[in-house]
């Protein structure tokens, strides 16, 4: 809590001093020339004396008390108004000003975990707010299933019927339509390269992250390997989260491209997460959300917020009770 | 130059008054009627009387001498014990000031007193000091004696003190006169040196109480006015001016006073009466000296 004009209380107090004054002036003035026409009353201790007179006495005493109380009160609450009091705080804005791509191997293995994925991030858009997000899938090739957008109840209607494709047991697959175009199958380098391009506007200051689900188990010869997609991610400065099924003890056969998958993405400042469960995805994705969130928190703003709340009801109470005083006094 | 004796007359030529004033005069009279005073006598003849006292006709007829009683025609001394403190610069109950109806009823009863030859002095003064004028029995000097009640009666006299005026009184004067005390409401009330003195007085003299009554400030008609209490100068709040039970309170308050005031002296046996207004001197003074002449006889 602070006064944004400091100045404000002196100048109230000037100027109700200066009005003190006037009045203490005005009365003795008044009186004075009001003197000669004044009753002069003697023995008044005949009134002062009685009981009914010591009763109006001290109602009058009390609504004089109350009326100097109320006064001062809506005196202090003008001069809190009218100084701005302003409640201080720090405050870190949240520079929602981020793209995430969600790049998704929809090769047979990945199915549940990509299934994992769109459903958490079903549940993060609702939060969304200035964020870009699009989804990548790819398997041989990659198809951009929607563009990074803001249009968060397509993106929630795309991602519904796409976790629909991907979970229900009578899906058709209809999400493997484009993907198988490539040379073998599971090309991650290429994906993850085609991922990265997905990012428009390149020159503006934008957090930009993907989200890439892979076993990084490849068959096939890809355009990219994926050392150079990574080397394309960071020289475009967008962070790679790598989440991998393929990263646990029965799966040594692949434990080398795991190995590779996890410098790459660390490489690009990003994050590696090796699991065997989907059910542990929606805990990674909130990670990687929260650890985007404090990374781009900017520099701590002081932000000055007006109060003028309690005052003004203050201010308002204070004026009724003046009026009821007033009435009671020169009733 | 004697203007406010002026009003005396005036006061008491208003036709309304015309009959009174004669019956004033009686009553005047018979103030002093039953001390011998104006009264000449006829009795047996001791020796050592003044031969030419020796009434022949009278003595003639009887057959034995009787001497004639001569009683010389005394000036009567009618002194004027009046309250000139601030006090009696505030209001009466009838509006005016206090002073105004003191001047008028000492005015009334001087002018008696001098239109009989008899001689009028005063006695005044506040807690600050108590003033003298002789006795005298003219119209000029009454003048003098109602000018000094006017004079120290004001705002920036000291307070009243009632008992210093009579305390002087009792301490100067050693003959008998007729002491005619003007007071207020507040005299009597709860002062037992006050009523000390008065019995005392009352033992040598002959008193006449006139109480001037006190304005009322819970009237309406200073609703709009300041108020100054005279004892401290101190403006009166108005809040108790729009409380009516605190009016019915005061108005029984000082009905309670009054009566208690009277009654004080009552038992004493000195006659008072209390007056509120300047219409209400003289047919107050005749009541007053009626009522003294009819308790006496």
């Amino acid at each position: 809590m602070e006064l944004m004009y400091w100045w404000m209380p002196l100048l109230w107090l000037v100027v109700t001093a200066g009005v003190i004054v006037l009045a203490l002036w005005l009365h003795a003035r008044r009186r004075a020339r009001n003197l000669a026409d004044a009753v002069p009353v003697a023995h008044s201790d005949r009134l002062t004396e009685l009981p009914a007179y010591r009763t109006a006495l001290a109602r009058y005493r009390a609504a004089l008390f109350g009326a100097v109380l109320v006064v001062s009160l809506v005196l202090v609450a003008a001069v809190l108004m009218s100084s701005r009091l302003v409640s201080i705080s720090t405050y870190q804005p949240e520079m929602r000003n981020r793209d995430i791509v969600l790049c998704l191997d929809v090769s047979g293995s990945m199915v549940d975990y990509d299934a994992a994925i769109v459903r958490t991030f079903r549940d993060l858009v609702d939060n969304f707010d200035g964020e870009r997000i699009g989804l990548v899938l790819f398997n041989a090739s990659a198809v951009t299933y929607f563009p990074l957008t803001t249009d968060y109840r397509f993106v929630q209607e795309q991602l519904a019927y796409l976790e629909n494709d991907l979970s229900s047991p009578l899906s058709d697959y209809e999400f493997i339509n484009g993907t198988l175009l490539g040379e073998g199958s599971s090309l991650i380098g290429d994906g993850l390269g085609s991922c990265v391009l997905r990012f428009d506007d390149v020159d503006k200051e934008r957090s930009r992250s993907i989200v890439l689900a892979t076993d990084n188990y490849v068959a096939g010869r890809p355009i990219l390997t994926l050392p150079e997609a990574g080397a394309l991610a960071t020289e475009r400065s967008v962070r790679v989260y790598g989440i991998n099924p393929g990263d646990v003890s029965s799966k040594e056969y692949i434990a080398e491209f795991a190995n590779e998958m996890k410098q790459v993405v660390l490489a690009t400042d990003g994050g590696y997460f090796a699991l065997a469960d989907p059910s542990a995805i929606p805990s990674i994705v909130d990670g990687i959300e929260q650890q985007q969130t404090t990374r781009l928190t900017g520099e701590p703003m002081l932000v000055r917020t007006d109060e003028p709340s309690w005052p003004f009801v203050l201010s308002v109470l204070g004026t009724a009770l003046i009026m009821y005083f007033g009435w009671r006094l020169k009733r | 130059m004697d203007e406010l004796l002026h009003r005396v007359r005036t006061r008491l030529a208003i036709r309304a008054h015309r009959r009174v004033r004669g019956l004033l005069d009686g009553e005047y009279v018979s103030l002093f009627h039953g001390k011998s005073l104006d009264f000449d006598d006829l009795r047996a003849y001791i020796p050592g009387d003044d031969v030419k006292d020796i009434d022949w006709k009278a003595t003639a007829r009887v057959g034995s001498p009787l001497i004639k009683r001569y009683i010389a025609t005394k000036k009567h001394a009618v002194l004027l014990v009046v309250d000139t403190g601030r006090d009696f610069a505030a209001l009466s109950e009838g509006g005016t000031p206090k002073r105004d109806i003191a001047i008028l009823a000492a005015g009334v009863i001087g002018y008696l007193a001098v239109r009989h030859g008899d001689h009028v002095g005063l006695v005044a003064g506040d807690a600050d000091g108590t003033e003298y004028v002789p006795l005298r029995g003219t119209e000029s000097h009454l003048e003098r004696l109602l000018r000094v009640i006017h004079q120290r009666t004001s705002m920036s006299a000291g307070p009243s003190r009632l008992a210093a005026q009579l305390d002087y009184v009792r301490r100067t004067f050693r003959r008998r006169m007729l002491l005619i005390v003007v007071a207020d409401d507040g005299a009597l009330a709860g002062q037992v040196e006050e009523l000390q003195l008065v019995r005392r007085l009352h033992a040598q003299h002959e008193i006449l109480w006139i109480t001037i009554g006190d304005v009322d400030p819970t009237l309406g008609d200073y609703a709009d006015k300041d108020m100054i209490d005279v004892a401290d100068g101190r403006d009166l709040p108005p809040f108790f001016r729009r409380d009516s039970a605190l009016r019915a309170e005061f108005e029984a308050a000082v009905a309670t006073r009054t009566a208690a005031s009277a009654d004080l002296l009552d038992r004493i046996g000195i006659s008072s009466h209390r007056m509120t207004s300047e219409e209400d001197v003289v047919p107050g003074l005749f009541r007053l000296l009626e009522g003294h002449n009819h308790a006496r006889r």
